[in-house]
């Protein structure tokens, strides 16, 4: 076992002897956490990242929910544990079937949120981040198309891939772990995070990664913990700006936040996962009506999304106050592809260079 | 005494139909009316005939102070059933028979009020005479007085030609209970019934927890028992007089009529009920108003006004010399100018006063002339009204003007108010009377007419509410006068005055009426027959004070059993009582099934579909109305009469025993919680021990001093209902919490129970210090608006051994 995981492992058998001692000394077990709603984030100077803020709830034992999140954690942690000492891996939804062969009903979970926010719990608590207790989501799939040579610790070995020559056109799969990766060399520019398949497409076939030494990193929707985590060791070890081009949304300013802010649910992973560097390119609310893009009308949801973003503390910035009040104003979004409407090549000739341009990224 | 007094107190259409129908054969009457009767079916029939006779058994033995024991026989005999009732009361006299068997056939008695079982139905009568005419057999009474060696057997047969009763056979007998009386009857009847008779006898039984009831029939194995559950025999009545509320014109004509009192005083106190010399003198006053109106009191005019009233009553005596003269007149204007307000009659007994003073000191004769021509004339001085009728009305708009002034609302123009005064100084100067006298209707009148003239002159408003306070502001200030009232007799002649007096009674306060002629089971006793007879986990039972509707006192009592043995399927079970006889039939038609419907019984923990009608679950729900004078829908009597004044006291006495439901319900809940609590946590908390030992790798830690922090804990809950929010504390724990509860309520919060209340910048801070005792409960309340939010926070008990669910 490699020292890492005996780390991870110790600190799991901490916490079983944390409620251990509860007990012992009469005590009823509890396990306190960062509250983890908007409300309760802030600004982290320091790191120029959002973190949880001074305000905890307490899983106790007292009440009938308590105690079976304590006795599911205490299931969980053993799991882990034993997991971590056959040097295995899971993922989420495995953990989350597995937990029917236990022996305890009481200790199985009801729904695999359950689970997922039970690892989350114990990440917190333990300081030990999933991946370190050999957890993965299911998939990522997140990928990245470059001018980046980088070393990949495999089970099967290890492998030295260059991202634009080694790979075909789906390019590089972000495996579950990028800390098992170490930068070789790259003559990248500038990295893209790229929210859509369609759009990230669209730039790989006009040789866009080509023409301006950029890395796209496609996120997918919302990015999976490793995509965030490669791009913040992009810009942090190899010293690169990073840009996020997404749909014209409130959905999509969200995984701007989450790239650039930490999410809400992760926020005590903030400081490894964040990019607080990472600049919005768009689409803006300002591009819909400067392209005269093609476009549909808020819903009920949107508006009302935006204005939760208002309140978030994450968009409390000037930009961002302008650009959704101006989206609220005219009433419209827009998406990436929207852009095609000028053409195929209008986002790769005119709309990028552009905007790039006037951010002083090329 | 026994069967006659009860038999013969239902006054009512079967008699004014029996006396009108005279005429015709008694058996012709009964066939005519036997729907009203109760007989109108074979099945029907054997219920009244059941009922009649427990009744008239249960009234024996009580009134005898025996504690009843009664015996209900039905056989088949034949094409007939035979009805056996046999009770251990004092027997019966053979003088006694036709009276209380042949009831029917004679008039009935001056309505007495006293509450008995026996004005519930048309009596024993009305069964024996069924069962003659349908079986054509005799009524078998047998019966045994105390201490006497042998029981007497009779025959009793009717005469239906003659409409006589008749005793056709009499002879001793010998008879094994001590003392009582069997009656035998033989009838046309079915069992179709079986489950209205089985009910009457049940409920009988829990509404009697004093008696004990034997019933053996065709279709029962074994006989059913009901066993005696208190040793206590209900409160012996007591005959009462009317009460004057309850009477109606008719009859006080024919009281005042029938009355030995020469003095309306007398008779009221003489006749009726809680009427003494006090209440006696409130009603005569409210009658005097009424009658003879009251007199308006005027402000006198000050010294140095024109109309100087020493001027006026010197210039009004001659011949009596100048010091005696002056004397008087002085005496007169001194007494008047120490009255703020005066009328002609209180001036009158002024003068006099005086006159008889002066005459003392003078020798001089001041005669009845005299003295009316000085009241007079002082009377002109102070209101301006001559007795010719000419009056000044100027005079009065000072006065007319404060008082209107005061009556109406400040926002009212003072022109218009001004104008107002001067037209009741105007209608009161036109009056025909210079001793201002009005009752209250023509008061009313002519403040009407004066706020709609100036309605109409000044553009002005003066709507009821204005009218109706200036009519109370001048009603206040008018004197009742102290006219003699006119004898009874002259009143029993009169009929406006008679309906004066009724009025002036319903309008005066007076007691209710005494409660020992009603007897209530007692909430002890209802709870103690419902428990009897229901194998429940809870049971509650009300009995309210008495009340009056219709002269007749009446009392509600209700009970209330749930859980347990009661079938939780389908609505619950209504019982009704009146005169603790159930009330089997008519269910639907009866005002306590109408006000059981309407209560809304979610709020008090019951499940009822639609939120209305009767609730559902296992719940009995009892109601018991005693009175003097029970209303009924019909003289069936089966049903009450939509009385709003009974309804209310039912609706009362149910929501008073449904409130300790609704918490005996809450607190099985908030029990149910706990107890599943501690069995979810009794399970899980070893598992979870068990688990952190093996993944530790330690040994099992010992967890008893986390359980039983968990188990013995305080909880606090909210409740919030119709704008109150009740904060409940509970104590499981084995000592005294002191706790501290602070609730930030975002509206004020008002009536808070104790604690203090203090408001920071629109948020109000309440706060409560209750010490709760271990094992007790502890409720904190206050009303808000709907809309508030509310945040509480609790100290002074460890977090661990605090549960709050609010």
């Amino acid at each position: 076992m490699a020292t890492n995981e005996q780390e991870a492992r110790e600190q799991l058998i901490d916490l079983a002897a944390e409620f251990y001692d509860q007990f012992a000394d009469g005590q009823i077990p509890e396990m306190t956490l960062p509250t983890r709603t908007k409300s309760n984030i802030e600004y982290d100077p320091e790191s120029g990242v959002w973190v949880y803020g001074d305000r905890t709830s307490t899983r106790s034992a007292n009440s009938v929910r308590g105690a079976r999140k304590l006795l599911k954690a205490a299931y969980t942690i053993e799991f882990l544990a034993d997991q971590l000492e056959a040097d295995r891996s899971s993922t989420l939804r495995e953990l989350y079937y597995l937990s029917e062969s236990w022996d305890n009903d009481e200790a199985q979970f009801k729904s695999q949120d359950e689970s997922n926010d039970l690892v989350e719990d114990l990440e917190i608590v333990s300081g030990v981040t999933r991946e370190d207790f050999h957890m993965r989501p299911e998939e990522s799939g997140a990928t990245l198309m470059g001018p980046l040579e980088l070393r990949e610790q495999t089970r099967r070995g290890e492998r030295e891939i260059h991202c634009q020559e080694d790979v075909g056109e789906g390019g590089y799969q972000i495996p579950n772990n990028p800390d098992m990766i170490e930068f070789l060399d790259h003559d990248i520019d500038f990295v893209m995070c790229v929210e859509t398949g369609g759009m990230r497409d669209r730039l790989v076939e006009n040789g866009f990664d080509e023409a301006y030494n950029c890395l796209v990193v496609h996120l997918k929707g919302q990015p999976a913990r490793a995509t965030r985590r490669i791009t913040k060791r992009l810009r942090d070890e190899l010293d690169l700006p990073v840009v996020v081009f997404t749909d014209g949304d409130p959905w999509s300013y969200r995984i701007f936040g989450s790239v650039a802010y930490g999410s809400i649910k992760s926020a005590h992973l903030s400081e490894y996962l964040a990019t607080p560097e990472a600049r919005f390119v768009g689409i803006r609310p300002e591009d819909i009506v400067e392209y005269d893009l093609p476009s549909d009308p808020l819903s009920d949801s949107d508006v009302n999304a935006l204005e939760s973003e208002l309140e978030d503390p994450r968009f409390q910035t000037d930009y961002w106050e302008e650009q959704i009040e101006l989206q609220l104003d005219i009433g419209k979004k827009s998406e990436q592809q929207a852009l095609a409407s000028r053409g195929l090549d209008f986002v790769t000739d005119t709309y990028l260079p552009e905007r790039l341009d006037t951010m002083g990224v090329i | 005494m026994t069967f006659q007094s009860t038999l013969g107190e239902g006054e009512g259409i079967a008699d004014e139909l029996a006396e009108n129908q005279r005429q015709i054969s008694i058996a012709e009457f009964f066939e005519k009316n036997k729907h009203m009767l109760g007989f109108d079916s074979g099945a029907r029939g054997l219920v009244t005939a059941v009922k009649e006779a427990v009744d008239n058994a249960l009234d024996a033995t009580e009134e005898a102070g025996v504690l009843p024991d009664i015996y209900v026989e039905i056989t088949e005999a034949g094409d007939y059933y035979r009805l056996v009732i046999e009770d251990n009361g004092p027997g019966i006299t053979k003088e006694q028979l036709p009276k209380v068997f042949g009831k029917l056939l004679y008039g009935s008695r001056f309505h007495a009020r006293e509450q008995s079982r026996g004005q519930q139905g048309i009596g024993i009568s009305a069964a024996v005479l069924y069962s003659q005419l349908t079986s054509g057999q005799p009524a078998k009474i047998t019966s045994r007085p105390k201490g006497q060696e042998e029981a007497q057997y009779f025959e009793l047969i009717i005469d239906t030609d003659e409409n006589e009763p008749e005793i056709s056979v009499d002879e001793t007998t010998t008879w094994d209970r001590p003392h009582g009386t069997r009656i035998e009857l033989e009838m046309e009847a079915n069992m179709r019934a079986r489950n209205q008779l089985h009910d009457y006898i049940k409920h009988t039984a829990v509404v009697n927890p004093h008696a004990r009831i034997e019933l053996r029939e065709p279709g029962l194995d074994e006989p059913l028992k009901f066993e005696r559950a208190t040793d206590q025999l209900p409160a012996e009545t007591e005959e009462i007089r009317p009460h004057p509320h309850g009477v109606e014109l008719g009859t006080l004509i024919k009281m005042l009529g029938a009355t030995d009192s020469y003095s309306v005083s007398g008779f009221m106190q003489g006749e009726f009920t809680r009427v003494g010399k006090k209440t006696a003198d409130s009603v005569l006053d409210n009658f005097r108003d009424r009658h003879f109106g009251r007199e308006m009191a005027w402000s006198p005019p000050e010294a140095h006004d024109d109309a100087d009233v020493a001027r006026a009553v010197q210039s009004a005596v001659s011949n009596k010399g100048k010091e005696a003269t002056a004397a008087f007149a002085d005496g007169v204007a001194d007494t008047v100018s120490n009255n703020e307000h005066l009328t002609r009659f209180e001036l009158r007994t002024i003068v006099d006063n005086v006159a008889d003073g002066v005459e003392e000191d003078t020798g001089r004769t001041f005669g009845a002339t005299v003295r009316e021509n000085a009241t007079a004339a002082a009377w002109e001085a102070i209101s301006g009204a001559t007795a010719d009728g000419e009056a000044d009305d100027e005079r009065l708009i000072p006065d007319l003007y404060a008082l209107t002034d005061e009556a109406t609302s400040t926002r009212k123009d003072d022109a218009d108010v001004e104008a107002l005064a001067e037209a009741l100084a105007y209608r009161f100067a036109d009056l025909d009377d210079d001793r201002f006298r009005l009752n209250r209707d023509d008061l009313d009148r002519l403040v009407a007419d004066a706020a709609a003239f100036v309605e109409e002159q000044h553009d002005a408003t003066f709507g009821e509410t204005a009218r109706e306070n200036v009519a109370d502001a001048l009603w206040a200030r008018m004197r009742t006068v102290p006219d003699e009232t006119p004898s009874v007799s002259a009143i029993a002649e009169d009929r406006d005055a008679a309906a004066d007096l009724l009025e002036a009674m319903r309008e005066t306060d007076i007691l209710a009426p005494p409660t020992d002629c009603l007897a209530p089971i007692t909430a002890e006793l209802v709870e103690a027959g419902l428990r009897k007879e229901f194998d429940a986990d809870f049971y509650a039972a009300a009995t309210r004070d008495a009340e009056v509707h219709g002269g007749d006192p009446f009392i509600v009592e209700a009970g209330i059993a749930y859980g347990g043995e009661i079938p939780a399927d389908g609505t619950a079970q209504v019982m009704r009582f009146a005169n603790r006889v159930p009330l089997v039939y008519q269910r639907g038609a009866c005002a306590t099934t109408d006000v059981v419907k309407r209560i809304g019984w979610r709020n008090y923990g019951l499940d009822q579909p639609g939120g209305s009608g009767i609730p559902s679950g296992p719940a009995v729900i009892m109601v018991h109305v005693a009175s003097t004078n029970v209303p009924f829908t019909s003289e069936s009597k089966d049903a009450l009469a939509n009385i709003p004044a009974i309804e209310d006291e039912i609706e009362l006495a149910i929501r008073e025993a449904a409130r300790e439901l609704k918490s005996f319900l809450n607190k099985r809940r908030s029990m149910q919680k706990r107890r599943e609590k501690q069995d979810v946590l009794g399970r899980i908390l070893p598992e979870m021990a068990d688990k952190v030992s093996e993944v530790t790798g330690r040994s099992r830690p010992d967890i008893d001093g986390a359980l039983a922090r968990i188990m013995n804990n305080v909880s606090v809950e909210r409740e919030i209902e119709d704008g109150t929010v009740t904060l409940r504390v509970e104590n499981y724990s084995d000592t005294n919490e002191d706790l501290e509860v602070t609730e930030i309520v975002s509206a004020e919060p008002t009536d808070p129970s104790d604690g203090t209340v203090v408001d920071m910048d629109g948020e109000w801070f309440l706060q409560w210090k209750p010490t709760v005792a271990a094992g007790e409960e502890a409720t904190l309340t206050y009303a808000v608006s709907d809309d508030a939010d509310f945040d509480v926070s609790v100290d002074g008990v460890e977090s661990e051994k605090l549960t709050v669910n609010a």
